[in-house]
């Protein structure tokens, strides 16, 4: 069936099983499918430290082997370069591009690092059902 | 002769006409003024049907610009383009005739019967708008009147180079979040719910936001959204700085009574009220030294001035506290001696403890 053009935006559920960096939005679009997310850097790291994320991340629907690969990324840097904070009190939006998941009701997951450490942008069981879907003008 | 009511009119659906996404690239003075030089000949009923060299011809003659008839012809297709890129001119090659025509005989570029004294009120405006500079405000401000004044014939130079020189307002540098101002407009004006990521200063959390925006208002340098906020369940607003990535969306806006915003606002000095508290009389102690400024600058119109023998005042406002209330009251330190309500004193206290 033929992908309807246009962009449909889902203000992500507040209980991602990960808060930092926390899930805002996703934008199921018809050449690309957008992650918004939201990082305030930590007391816990000298400086805040720092953040960077993996090419290799990907898309994976549920029950589906299908990979739909990181494509780009705003606001925060692509490994192996990162982005270094100055302080415990920096925060850092980002958007990250994948090739386009279907415009269906769907479950995902986000995997920077199959079977990482707490420390890597892994999400798990987004969910999103397509009646919750606001289109984006322009 | 336009009134200045007329001129100001003029000059804002100019303005808004114009503030599009996709806005063009700006047209030199040269073309403007090519521009009537064409309008003109089309307009002569004397000598109908001018070709591509009699206008080159007009545009060496009156404008002592040596030009080319490809450009005129680019000229005639930029005319004959929709608002704001060209005109919308009806110019039609009639080939009987070897030459050009406006199928419409009353058209002409532009319908304003502007004065000298018109012309002058709006290039003061425009030196004004310039100085006052507010990003891209001023640039977009400029392009429109461009075609105000070429209509007249009127020479315009661009942005920066005959901007009031006797004039210096504040000029902050730009700030963040404010090259959104133009879909913020947008959304307000053509009532288009957003979508956004705000993160708040306080509590250091960042959310996702579906607001139905209906003003924007600039205080001290700061800019805001205001909006029905569907987190909210209520009217909110965000500071530019602080939204990243808005999107319209193609969904219902929500209408709801912004009387109350609109009220509070015009009673407060600031945005953001002081949480639980209503309009209310507030009355400050000042210093001699400090009365001669808040005698010159009335804070709100609510102010009066109760003067003292030996020049201090009693300041009585009708307001609505703020936190930039609040934050005055403590940059005037000394000057202001007492203030009333008590417990305006001490939240102010509140803020630096």
């Amino acid at each position: 069936m033929k992908k309807p053009a246009k962009d449909l935006l889902f203000h992500a559920k507040a209980t991602s099983n990960k808060e930092n960096p926390t899930l805002l939005r996703v934008v199921l679009g018809a050449q690309t499918t957008r992650l918004d997310f939201g990082y305030c850097a930590p007391f816990y790291y000298d400086k805040g430290g720092w953040i960077t994320i993996s090419p290799q991340t990907y898309l994976q629907l549920k029950g589906d082997t299908k990979q739909y690969a990181l494509l780009d990324a705003t606001g925060i840097s692509q490994a192996p370069a990162k982005l270094n904070f100055e302080s415990t009190k920096d925060y850092q939006f980002f958007s990250l591009f994948f090739e386009a998941l279907p415009q269906t009701n769907l479950v995902f997951d986000m995997i920077e690092k199959r079977d990482g450490t707490p420390n890597d942008f892994n999400y798990y069981d987004i969910e999103l059902k397509l009646a919750d879907g606001v289109e984006v003008l322009g | 002769m336009l009134t200045q009511c007329q001129i100001k009119r003029v000059l804002l659906s100019a303005w808004w006409g114009l503030r599009e996404k996709n806005y063009p690239m700006p047209i030199n003075k040269n073309a403007y003024q090519r521009y009537v030089v064409i309008d003109s000949l089309l307009r002569n009923k004397m000598r109908p049907y001018p070709t591509l060299e009699q206008i080159v011809a007009a545009c060496w003659e009156r404008l002592e610009i040596e030009t080319k008839p490809n450009t005129i012809a680019k000229d005639i297709e930029r005319m004959r383009r929709l608002p704001p890129v060209g005109f919308d001119a009806p110019i039609h090659y009639d080939r009987y005739h070897r030459g050009y025509t406006y199928t419409d005989p009353d058209f002409r570029i532009g319908n304003l019967d502007l004065t000298d004294e018109d012309i002058a009120s709006i290039r003061e405006s425009l030196a004004l708008v310039q100085s006052i500079g507010a990003g891209r405000i001023d640039e977009k401000f400029g392009h429109a009147m461009q075609k105000v004044l070429a209509t007249v014939a009127e020479a315009y130079e661009q942005p920066g180079q005959n901007a009031a020189p006797y004039l210096q307002t504040m000029s902050a540098p730009p700030s963040r979040g404010f090259a959104h101002f133009e879909l913020f407009s947008q959304a307000c004006r053509a009532q288009i719910p957003l979508s956004f990521v705000h993160y708040s200063y306080r509590k250091r959390t960042f959310s996702a936001v579906f607001l139905h925006p209906f003003l924007i208002k600039e205080f001290d340098n700061k800019w805001y959204l205001f909006g029905y906020s569907e987190k909210h369940g209520g009217v909110r607003h965000f500071g530019f700085d602080r939204i990243y990535s808005p999107q319209l969306l193609k969904r219902p806006f929500l209408k709801f009574d912004t009387t109350a915003t609109f009220e509070t606002l015009a009673h407060s000095y600031g945005v953001f009220p002081i949480p639980g508290k209503k309009k209310q009389r507030v009355t400050l102690k000042v210093s001699s030294l400090i009365t001669h400024y808040f005698e010159a600058y009335p804070l709100h119109e609510s102010q009066l001035m109760k003067k003292n023998p030996d020049g201090s005042a009693t300041l009585i406002f009708e307001i609505v506290p703020t936190i930039e209330f609040a934050r005055l009251i403590l940059w005037h330190g000394y000057h202001i001696e007492q203030i009333q309500p008590k417990w305006l004193a001490a939240f102010t206290q509140e803020l630096i403890s």
